[in-house]
């Protein structure tokens, strides 16, 4: 035991880990400023910053296989090195003060980056003029909906992440009286409606509802950052006595669709991955407003109306460039307008761990000014000495 | 040394594991909700009304335009990048305003897709260059048709303005009874010439 507990600190101790980890993360920051061209900034972050292993799949199979290490995998390492290098080589005096709050601020910059990959939710919020809304949707993920509206008071929801439909996962959940079963799943796809004649171009039959009358036009991923990838998924729901049909699901289309099984009303949908709230924001009137007798932009505004159920909060509140609603820990920002001015995007964010970075920087900032001033001193008085 | 191994071993094995993201299926309650509902079009146009008010990421160019004050502004929706509706005497005329990715077929295709809606045969690309109007506004280049026929026995028509931008192509499509959208072509005209790229 003890010979383990020796190995487990010699280990993180070690300059040696320090050096390979800074060597390992320029050659990740590299390769995914590289790969960033193919997966935009998302992608990157994914891909090599937010995960303990860079993934690379077998050519010809879906099976993933570690090729690298992740963010994580080094941010980790080097915050356990840095730590447990302080913790057992620690003193405290006067002269290594600098340099043990410039390493406290590098601590402080290494968990404040893990907490915000853990922490921070970034959704989007597009309300019509009118319209009141209790849910932000994803910028980037989805999931299926299926949805029991029977009870006349509130809808029974099951959602099935996007992955599950993508990686063909049959689900089989206590809520539904059928199973899933994805058939297939193009990650980004133009819809139209089909003429008469023309071929669906559907990899599977579909036979219920809105697919049959659909054209399908598969198209290459997006990774830009203004884009959004639009995916259709093949969905057949099978009860005990065999096949209710196969479904067309997209994001794209409307309305849920809607079918009745087991003497129950359901809805079947893809759409935006959905996070409700607890409280309700209409819009009121979104503005665009320019400078006289241009076409500049001189200010968007949007005059929304915030709600909650039990009536805590019912008040109206401007949302304009720079001055965003700050509401149960989420920050709704003045993001977008589309619909020719009629309808609003409130970029809606939280992140609890914002304020980190700067006083990570400032911890640094002040350590090595501290280090520099003591250098500086013993420098100056050995000048003296040697006059 | 063999325990500094099974402690790598062990420590690579962890982060694997904990590499791995799972989705899971999740159950829950919401207020109920209520599904916008479907307006039926005098014929459906290709791409609406059965298409989602979410976002919009076909494409991702922002056009700006002014429409005349008696139209009535609709929501917008995947598909739709603006949606009016027109009254009249004669009915109701709906305008969609809507981009896809590419050049969605081609203008020909379009525009025998269009024909079909209101009952009128394929034409050539020669017919079709002979009728279609060119409409420059700034550097924007439209291809304006009027077509005439019907639907569902009555008699509808289509003023349709596309505009090819690298990428992407933008209709702007006034379809409705055809006294109401004759009447309305001027309009349309002036409407065409007010958009432009922000």
């Amino acid at each position: 035991m003890q010979e383990t507990w020796k190995a487990f600190r010699d280990f993180f101790v070690s300059l040696k880990l320090t050096v390979v980890l800074m060597a390992l993360s320029i050659v990740l920051v590299f390769w995914a400023t590289l790969a960033q061209v193919q997966l935009g900034i998302w992608g990157v972050q994914e891909k090599f910053f937010r995960t303990f292993f860079v993934l690379e799949r077998i050519p010809g199979t879906d099976i993933p296989v570690p090729v690298f290490p992740g963010g994580y995998f080094i941010g980790g390492l080097l915050l356990i090195n840095l730590i447990v290098a302080h913790v057992s080589r620690f003193q405290l005096s006067w002269r290594k003060s600098g340099l043990f709050l410039t390493h406290l601020g590098l601590i402080v910059l290494l968990l404040g980056e893990l907490f915000t990959g853990l922490w921070q939710e970034e959704y989007q919020m597009r309300l019509d003029e009118g319209e009141t809304k209790n849910y932000s949707e994803s910028y980037r993920f989805n999931e299926l909906a299926i949805i029991d509206t029977t009870h006349p008071d509130h809808d029974d929801v099951v959602v099935v992440p996007e992955q599950l439909l993508a990686r063909g996962t049959e689900v089989q959940h206590p809520k539904l009286p059928f199973r899933v079963i994805p058939r297939a799943y193009y990650p980004n796809a133009a819809l139209q409606m089909r003429e008469e004649g023309q071929p669906a171009n559907a990899p599977v039959p579909v036979n219920r509802d809105i697919g049959t009358r659909l054209r399908t036009i598969p198209l290459p991923l997006t990774y830009k950052p203004n884009e959004r990838n639009l995916p259709t998924a093949f969905v057949e729901l099978a009860g005990p006595e065999g096949s209710l049909g196969i479904w067309q699901v997209s994001p794209q289309l409307l309305q849920p669709q809607v079918f009745e099984y087991a003497g129950r009303q359901w809805r079947i949908a893809l759409r935006f991955e959905r996070h409700y709230k607890p409280y309700a924001l209409t819009l009121l009137k979104f503005s665009h407003d320019r400078y006289a007798g241009t076409d500049i932009p001189k200010n968007f505004s949007s005059r929304v109306r915030l709600t909650t159920p039990n009536g805590t909060d019912d008040r109206e509140v401007l949302i304009y460039m720079n001055n965003p609603l700050r509401y149960a820990g989420l920050t709704f920002y003045q993001a977008g307008f589309d619909n020719n001015d009629r309808t609003t995007i409130l970029q809606i964010v939280r992140n609890p761990s914002w304020t980190l970075p700067y006083i990570a920087c400032a911890l640094m900032s002040a350590g090595l000014l501290v280090h520099f001033c003591i250098a500086l001193g013993g420098f100056i008085r050995k000048r003296r000495a040697a006059n | 040394m063999p325990s500094r191994h099974v402690f790598l071993s062990a420590l690579a094995l962890t982060m694997l594991l904990g590499g791995c993201r799972e989705g899971k299926v999740a159950n829950y309650q919401t207020p109920k909700e209520t599904v916008p509902p479907v307006v039926p079009a005098p014929d459906a146009p290709a791409a609406a009304p059965d298409m989602a008010s979410i976002p919009v990421p076909t494409g991702n160019r922002h056009l700006e335009w002014n429409a005349p004050s008696h139209w009535t502004p609709g929501a917008a929706s995947a598909m739709r990048k603006g949606s009016y509706a027109i009254r009249g005497d004669a009915g109701e005329a709906d305008l969609s305003i809507t981009s896809f990715p590419g050049d969605t077929g081609g203008l020909l295709a379009n525009m025998n897709r269009w024909r079909g809606h209101i009952g009128l045969s394929p034409q050539t690309a020669a017919q079709l260059e002979a009728e279609v109007q060119h409409i420059d506004v700034g550097p924007l280049h439209f291809d304006v048709v009027d077509y005439a026929g019907s639907a569902n026995g009555i008699p509808t028509r289509i003023i349709g303005a596309v505009l090819a931008l690298p990428g992407e192509t933008w209709f702007f499509k006034l379809m409705g009874p055809d006294a109401l959208v004759a009447q309305e072509k001027a309009a349309f005209l002036a409407f065409i010439e007010t958009v432009r790229i922000p």
